[in-house]
């Protein structure tokens, strides 16, 4: 599929939701795993499945309802991702990064992300929530065609898309994650009386957790965090040069030397206990957004 | 993606239309280390063109067989010839025979490759008990929809390798004047050899040895309840201060010189599991 195809996809599903409902967005929000419930806080909301809107992909992972949702958080126009699809899933990082390059198109200047991630750093505590202020975006692009012909029926092909370019350089001296919402984001938590990390998010494949091995790894490479998600909507953000901020809860802390297993489980219920800091961080993130 | 668990009916079907033992074991020989079918009270001997969805055998040295009879005691399947992802297949194809034997009854996976050497302290010729693994393939043979009746979504991989048949693999080393490690085998897609600013990285990030292959089987084990152990042969040592051009007649050759010492360890774990499963019967 050609590029003009994948801007025409995304034409028409913006035009699609557009129909349903005309808020501009200032800002646009991702809710990751087990953090579906914050779409609560959005008020007058429009709420549309992903399986409606066309070319927008099917969710299957536990955690992740599959719906668009436009309304107001803290007054401000907002778009969300209730749910997002991953690697594992069988999607390439352009498909993954379909949904989140609608909701920028469709206006939004600010990028919101977020993700249940395994802790590396010894300082993270289970249910600590880490702003990303770098990230190692491991999600190699290989096998990309046998798995369009192998895996999942149903999952349109977007083979190069203008949003997912491999060496497309981030100019240096700009990290994807904007300074100033990641100091927002902190005092916001320290008026909740919670200290926010800040550190380097690594993406994997996944499905699988890490072996030891690989966390030890990891480790010595300066990852905080690793998860499966995130890194390919940072960068379609990046290229459409849209402010980002980036938030992973912190679910499990990988414990290098003792041999301790995780469930996503364990995960889900991580990120449940972290969401009422979450909910009240992204609230004033956004409420500041448009007094600045 | 729902597919695949017809094929492992099917491809179960006709390995037990020549063969009706449920296997306790699946064996998967590596490079070199086909002699230990010799060992096998053979009772059905199968090539992968006849079964359906087998994936068809390419690497010089590689049989393209299935061997299924006695060793030690307990019904075995072997693998003599393996798939690697260099040979362009996807994990998913490589990976079905481990489902078979699954599906099949099996509740043990042994596992062994040719590796490169890159602790130093390592020699040519050493067996390397794989405690850990770390996987740079770039890709995963659960990519895609998850098919929960064989197994989990997001299976963990805190421990991979059974630590009890780890300890037991280094006894009978001991035992049996075997030089063997345990160590940490990163699997790297290749097929080109690896350059010295890899080998470094690759030892810097905390790895032992280093293979093309094994990986996505052993994620593949964990993922369906296998029990693992993973062998490897160090058949050269990639030193990246004192690196020499790799020659695969002499990797293949101290392979095969390995190999006895190899066959050892897996009788010996084979002895103890049977040994195991009669104690628990008693």
């Amino acid at each position: 599929m050609s590029e003009f195809d994948c801007a025409g996809q995304v034409d028409q599903s913006i035009e699609f939701v557009r129909r349903h409902c005309s808020i501009q967005p200032r800002a646009a929000i991702v809710l990751g795993s087990g953090l579906g419930g914050l779409a609560t806080e959005i008020e007058h909301s429009v709420s549309i499945p992903y399986a409606d809107i066309p070319f927008f992909p099917t969710v299957s992972a536990v955690g992740h309802a599959g719906n668009l949702i436009l309304g107001q958080l803290a007054g401000v126009n907002v778009v969300a991702m209730q749910g997002r699809v991953h690697r594992y899933e069988g999607y390439s990082n352009d498909q993954v990064a379909f949904p989140a390059t609608c909701m920028l198109q469709l206006g939004a200047r600010t990028l919101i992300v977020t993700n249940a991630a395994g802790g590396l750093n010894p300082r993270f505590r289970r249910c600590d929530v880490m702003a990303i202020d770098q990230h190692m975006h491991w999600l190699w692009n290989q096998q990309n065609q046998l798995r369009d012909v192998e895996c999942n029926v149903g999952v349109r092909s977007s083979k190069s898309c203008v949003t997912s370019q491999p060496d497309v350089r981030v100019a240096r001296s700009n990290s994807p994650y904007t300074e100033n919402l990641i100091q927002a984001a902190t005092e916001s938590a320290l008026r909740s009386g919670r200290i926010l990390h800040r550190g380097t998010y690594l993406s994997t494949l996944g499905p699988t957790y890490e072996t030891r091995a690989e966390y030890r790894m990891f480790r010595a490479m300066g990852a905080d965090a690793v998860g499966m998600s995130t890194t390919p909507e940072v960068l379609a953000a990046t290229r459409l040069r849209v402010s980002v901020l980036g938030l992973s809860v912190i679910t499990n802390v990988a414990s290098t030397d003792l041999p301790q297993s995780t469930t996503h489980e364990e995960v889900v219920d991580s990120s449940l206990q972290a969401e009422p800091l979450l909910k009240s961080i992204i609230g004033d993130v956004v409420r500041d957004l448009v007094q600045a | 993606m729902l597919e695949l668990f017809n094929q492992i009916e099917e491809a179960c079907q006709f390995i037990r239309g020549h063969w009706n033992q449920v296997p306790h074991a699946g064996i998967i020989l590596g490079t070199g280390l086909g002699p230990l079918v010799e060992q096998i009270e053979a009772e059905a001997t199968i090539d992968y063109e006849q079964i359906p969805h087998f994936p068809k055998s390419t690497a010089v040295s590689h049989r393209g067989r299935l061997v299924c009879g006695n060793l030690c005691g307990l019904p075995v399947m072997v693998m003599e010839g393996r798939f690697h992802m260099y040979e362009g297949y996807p994990l998913k194809k490589i990976t079905l025979p481990v489902r078979v034997m699954r599906h099949l009854g099996a509740q043990l996976l042994i596992v062994s490759n040719a590796a490169g050497g890159m602790n130093p302290y390592f020699d040519c010729g050493d067996i390397v008990v794989i405690d850990d693994h770390i996987n740079l393939m770039g890709d995963n043979p659960l990519i895609g929809i998850n098919d929960d009746r064989l197994g989990p979504r997001f299976p963990d991989m805190c421990a991979p390798y059974d630590h009890v048949l780890i300890n037991k693999a280094m006894e009978i080393a001991r035992s049996n004047n075997i030089v063997a490690h345990k160590g940490v085998f990163v699997a790297v897609a290749g097929p080109n050899l690896e350059t010295r600013a890899e080998y470094r990285f690759l030892r810097a990030i905390g790895a032992d040895v280093v293979g093309m292959s094994t990986v996505p089987e052993v994620i593949v084990a964990v993922h369906c309840g296998l029990r693992t152990i993973g062998f490897s042969v160090v058949t050269d040592m990639c030193l990246p201060d004192a690196l020499e051009p790799a020659n695969v007649a002499k990797i293949i050759a101290t392979a095969n010189a390995a190999e006895p010492s190899l066959r050892s360890l897996v009788m010996g774990v084979l002895d103890f599991e049977f040994q195991r499963l009669n104690t628990d019967n008693k």
